[in-house]
């Protein structure tokens, strides 16, 4: 699996405790970043907000970066974000056909409808399922990577991906009725 | 027949779909694929599902002219709309995080109800569920996850220690990579009890949770654990002391083992 591994480390040669490397580094991670914040999120202005926080904090930590693998260090920090944020939120979720979706930034030709149905089915995975499932399917994390990251078993990994999966074919699925109800 | 011999695990389907398999097991699964039409199906579901996934977000994975402003400065360049939206965003996003506290309230009423404290006193099985609502509710603050921060250690520690009744030394993990974010107050057997928050580089939280024990009772260390999240908690010298956080469970022994050495050092005198 080669895609979602770019932008991984500054060039060998360079310092990259740095601060220039330090900030190149980021910046070069900005596309992967916003992309994942965007899949953990329910609309565009949230996955700004979120990639912010991330970014924030990743600046101010940036004297506890071990100096490898700034990739995996600036993902972690953001679903750790995500976490303690959305602890709660798909116990109770709220599924609502008006929240702004922000689909007009994906510029495939994709029907709409079929968009607008994978976000909602999204916003009913818990945090911890979801994220799990971005690294893997989006991002490319290998499941050793992904237990690493969230420091948990393997196991754990592998069973959140398999809800993960399941939870989103059903709710594809449910949502295929509701829609012939046209809910108000 | 062969297939006593030729299974196929459900880790190695997601592997399979997630192109995690070498050659050889990727042919020894398509063929193990073939006789079971119905796991073949699944398959290609998960294969949809994580194609539409993968072109849903494509498009985001993209520069903006922001970018450089916000790493440089760690804030987002001013946009030309003024603040309102983000603002309002900012405040639905803390009413959301306040409604989740609410809820959890529900299944926490220990924390909202302190006249259950007679039952509660008699049985310490209470403190880690006490203790992991506070860690349920305050670690999921963005904002406010304590009242009094870090930069307050001392005036924290006298505070919390004054309510609690009891010198309060605030443990140092950062041998753990931990460091304090600050503590707040919070009931604990319908009574006054002081809760520490600490965080590691990467967010990572883990919170302290200690009350008083009108049965001034001994315990030795236990665990309790739900939902992921674990707690290991022990009872000494009328005091009951909770640690918790959704970290592998050996780290977090190790972490109640440094405060119990250091919450030692600080009464045995």
């Amino acid at each position: 699996m080669s895609h979602g591994r770019d932008g991984q480390e500054g060039s060998a040669g360079t310092d990259p405790t740095a601060p220039d490397a330090f900030e190149d580094g980021v910046l070069a991670l900005m596309p992967a970043l916003r992309r994942y914040s965007r899949s953990l999120t329910r609309s565009d202005p949230d996955g700004e907000d979120l990639l912010q926080d991330c970014v924030e904090k990743v600046l101010a930590r940036r004297a506890q970066w071990r100096g490898v693998n700034l990739r995996a260090w600036a993902f972690t920090i953001m679903t750790n974000l995500y976490r303690n944020r959305h602890r709660h939120r798909a116990q109770h979720p709220e599924v609502e056909l008006d929240d702004e979706l922000g689909l007009a930034a994906a510029e495939d030709n994709a029907d709409p409808l079929e968009k607008l149905r994978l976000e909602r089915a999204l916003d009913r995975l818990s945090a911890e399922n979801r994220s799990v499932l971005m690294l893997v399917v989006i991002e490319g994390y290998r499941y050793q990577d992904v237990a690493e990251m969230m420091a948990i078993p393997i196991g754990t990994v592998m069973s959140r991906l398999s809800r993960a999966r399941r939870q989103l074919a059903e709710a594809m699925e449910d949502d295929k009725v509701v829609a012939l109800r046209r809910p108000k | 027949m062969t297939d006593e011999f030729n299974t196929v695990s459900e880790d190695e389907l997601h592997a399979y779909v997630d192109g995690q398999l070498s050659q050889p097991e990727r042919e020894r699964v398509e063929a193990w694929l073939e006789r079971h039409p119905a796991r073949a199906e699944e398959v290609r579901q998960w294969q949809a599902q994580a194609a539409a996934l993968k072109s849903h977000f494509a498009s985001y994975a993209r520069s903006d002219d922001g970018d450089r402003t916000l790493v440089a400065t760690g804030r987002a360049a001013p946009k030309v709309a003024p603040p309102p939206r983000g603002m309002l965003r900012r405040v639905a996003a803390g009413l959301l995080i306040f409604a989740a506290g609410a809820l959890t309230g529900l299944y926490a009423p220990a924390i909202v109800a302190p006249d259950r404290r007679l039952q509660i006193a008699e049985e310490p099985e209470t403190l880690p569920r006490q203790a992991q609502s506070a860690f349920l509710i305050y670690a999921s603050e963005v904002r406010h996850p304590v009242e009094v921060g870090a930069n307050e250690q001392g005036h924290l520690a006298t505070w919390l220690g004054k309510r609690l009744d009891h010198a309060l030394r605030i443990p140092d993990l950062s041998a753990f990579g931990f460091s304090l974010v600050g503590g707040r107050l919070v009931p604990v057997n319908g009574k006054a009890g002081a809760m520490l928050m600490y965080e590691d580089g990467t967010g990572q939280r883990l919170t302290v949770l200690l009350g008083r024990n009108t049965e001034n009772r001994e315990t030795s260390f236990r665990i309790a654990s739900q939902g992921g999240v674990e707690t290991f908690y022990w009872i000494d010298g009328g005091i009951g002391y909770a640690v918790t956080g959704e970290v592998p469970r050996e780290l977090l022994q190790k972490v109640a083992d440094e405060c119990y050495r250091q919450f030692e050092g600080s009464s045995a005198s």
